[in-house]
């Protein structure tokens, strides 16, 4: 009930007592209805270009590629027919669905597991008082940033078959051959090495983002709660377990949360790096979808292939929706 | 005095421990960015020779990979629409969110809170999902193959992320102040207009660079809706057009992306932070 309506309520019982004063409250009550209905008005007045702009080009795209997903839409082609579940078939007979599925649950997992160890790291050095503590962190986020496509470019640029510079250090140091020998290794052309070398682009541009979103974690937990544990004879390991760990957790969450939707669905890094190849050897969902919606033009069985991110983003979304609202009330 | 002098020691070498500890953390985060640097300097031959040492100039700089650039690519087209999209996406975000933002923050809309983290909520809609209806609903606006065409798209993460920021940003404007200027004798809209926005400036400022930054980090959208060469903006050019088959200019590639993407860097740098508060639902604190 809005504060505006229990005052509008407010004054009847005395309003009907005496003729007089009918006036007044009557009028007074109408005026904060009109008033309530006013604001109302006004609130989704100004609500509405953002909702409707979100509404046509986000909610009505994901319903039509949910009607693309079950439809034999193609690029030439453009009247569509409903095939049923045919698309969601014949994707999990491709061999090559499941390569990128097993690929992408690779490519998440051990990216997560790299880029929280060196986040951590990072964070714990960062929360220390140190002179040009700013400089450093500045220089260290640069890798997230920077726009990606434009990123993946360098690396691209340092794992050349050729003239690769990691290769250089890595052979002045005696660790691997001469160019041309067995043990030079061809980074982006090696089927076992190709989505290793993705994984690591992306766990360079996004171990940054690990230790600012921790850091955001421990700078939340106000230090008089610290304090007062202490008074109360918490040591640390109770005070990390029973204080802080409860307090960063929901921020830490939305943190991971965020990294899985964007590291899942993300195609530049491995598009701009091998394409998916050598032979599918660093082939992940995103890429497929789009080579075969776009590139292959068979826009329903794309939809349908990139719809399989949705379960596996459903948990990730859900628990975000919940670790939110926890926090709002 | 003896204590106060081993304490700085103490101290210094504190320091000196997490200089250390850092020291790999820079180099990594850095590393790239200097190899683009210097490569994008580099004369042809000198990139090209394995027995120096690369990390320095064997030859002296030059500037011939920029030139390239401007006089032999699409480089100065691409800026320009690379400018001219950020600039409409800033525009169209403004008007939507920042209204949008303050409903949902000041107006005691029924379910404001509900609403505000739905229209967050499409921020986490990947752009894998959308972009193939994407591309059908911009070739029924005829705008397939123009770069107009993500001046429609880039809006569907910037008002999301733009609103929730903004959403924040309102909450922490002192309520006194609306309702003052109401006792004054404006309205609703007045009081929005005259009083709460000129104290937003701050949180309206960021929400323009947060449409600009977001819309460089994009690339799917890109690729997928605009082909022509002279359409395309800055990272999605870069890499589709400067690379031509098996051929690398890489001294050109590496140009072009850092002449964009530092700028980028550094702007997106300074707000971080909001970003990261942003996202963790932490605003307005």
């Amino acid at each position: 009930m809005t504060p505006a309506s229990l005052q509008g309520g407010g004054p009847e019982p005395t309003a009907r007592a005496a003729v007089v004063s009918v006036a007044v409250p009557l009028r007074s009550r109408l005026m904060f209805q009109s008033q309530t209905s006013r604001r109302l008005a006004f609130g989704y007045l100004l609500l509405a270009p953002a909702a409707l702009y979100v509404l046509l080009l986000v909610g009505a795209p994901f319903v039509f590629s949910l009607y693309l997903a079950v439809s034999d839409a193609n690029v030439g082609d453009p009247v569509a027919t409903f095939i049923g579940l045919e698309n969601f078939r014949s994707a999990l007979e491709m061999d090559v669905f499941w390569i990128a599925l097993q690929n992408s649950v690779i490519f998440l997992v051990v990216a997560a597991i790299f880029k929280s160890i060196l986040g951590t790291s990072l964070a714990f050095l960062l929360l220390q008082d140190f002179p040009g503590k700013k400089l450093i962190r500045g220089l260290v986020v640069i890798p997230f940033t920077l726009p990606i496509a434009i990123s993946v470019l360098a690396w691209k640029w340092m794992y050349d078959s050729q003239f690769s510079v990691i290769n250089w250090v890595l052979s002045r140091v005696g660790l691997i051959g001469q160019y041309g020998t067995d043990s030079w290794p061809i980074w982006l052309g090696d089927p076992k090495l190709a989505l290793l070398a993705c994984i690591a682009v992306n766990v360079w541009r996004t171990f940054p983002f690990s230790a600012i979103v921790l850091l955001a974690g421990f700078t939340s937990v106000p230090l008089e709660v610290l304090d007062a544990a202490k008074v109360d004879g918490c040591s640390f390991f109770q005070r990390f377990r029973h204080v802080v760990a409860p307090m960063i957790f929901p921020i830490l969450m939305i943190g991971f949360l965020f990294d899985t939707v964007f590291t899942l669905s993300d195609l530049s890094v491995v598009y701009l790096l091998t394409q998916g190849g050598p032979a599918n050897a660093s082939k992940i969902l995103p890429v497929l979808a789009y080579q075969i919606g776009i590139q292959a033009g068979n826009l329903g069985r794309g939809a349908a292939i990139a719809l399989f991110l949705v379960p596996l983003l459903a948990p990730a979304m859900f628990l975000f929706l919940r670790n939110l609202k926890r926090r709002e009330y | 005095m003896a204590t106060a002098q081993t304490l700085r020691q103490k101290e210094r070498r504190r320091h000196l421990w997490i200089y250390a500890g850092l020291t790999p953390f820079v180099f990594i985060a850095v590393f790239p960015i200097y190899w683009m640097l210097i490569t994008a300097f580099k004369q042809d031959p000198d990139l090209y020779r394995m027995d120096n040492i690369p990390f320095w100039f064997n030859l002296a700089p030059t500037l011939r990979h920029f030139k390239i650039l401007f006089f032999q690519t699409n480089y100065g087209a691409w800026i320009v629409n690379t400018m001219t999209i950020a600039a409409w996406v800033a525009l169209i975000t403004l008007v939507t969110a920042v209204p949008a933002g303050y409903a949902l923050a000041r107006l005691r809309l029924p379910a404001a809170e509900n609403i505000g983290i739905s229209v967050f909520m499409t921020y986490l809609v990947p752009p894998i999902i959308l972009f193939l209806p994407l591309s059908r609903v911009v070739a029924m606006l005829g705008l397939q193959d123009e770069w107009w065409a993500l001046v429609v798209v880039y809006p569907t993460f910037t008002i999301p992320f733009g609103t929730w920021l903004l959403m924040g940003f309102f909450k922490t404007v002192p309520m006194e102040m609306e309702e003052a200027a109401r006792v004054d004798g404006c309205g609703y809209l007045g009081a929005f207009l005259r009083v709460v926005l000129p104290v937003s400036v701050p949180g309206v400022l960021t929400a323009v660079i947060f449409a600009f930054t977001l819309s460089m980090q994009d690339f799917l959208y890109g690729l997928a809706f605009v082909a022509p060469g002279d359409q395309k903006p800055v990272p999605v050019g870069v890499p589709t057009e400067l690379i031509r088959g098996d051929v690398y200019y890489w001294g050109s590639l590496m140009g072009a992306a850092l002449l964009v993407g530092l700028p980028v860097a550094v702007l997106y740098n300074f707000f971080l932070d909001r970003f990261i508060q942003g996202i963790t639902g932490g605003v307005g604190k």
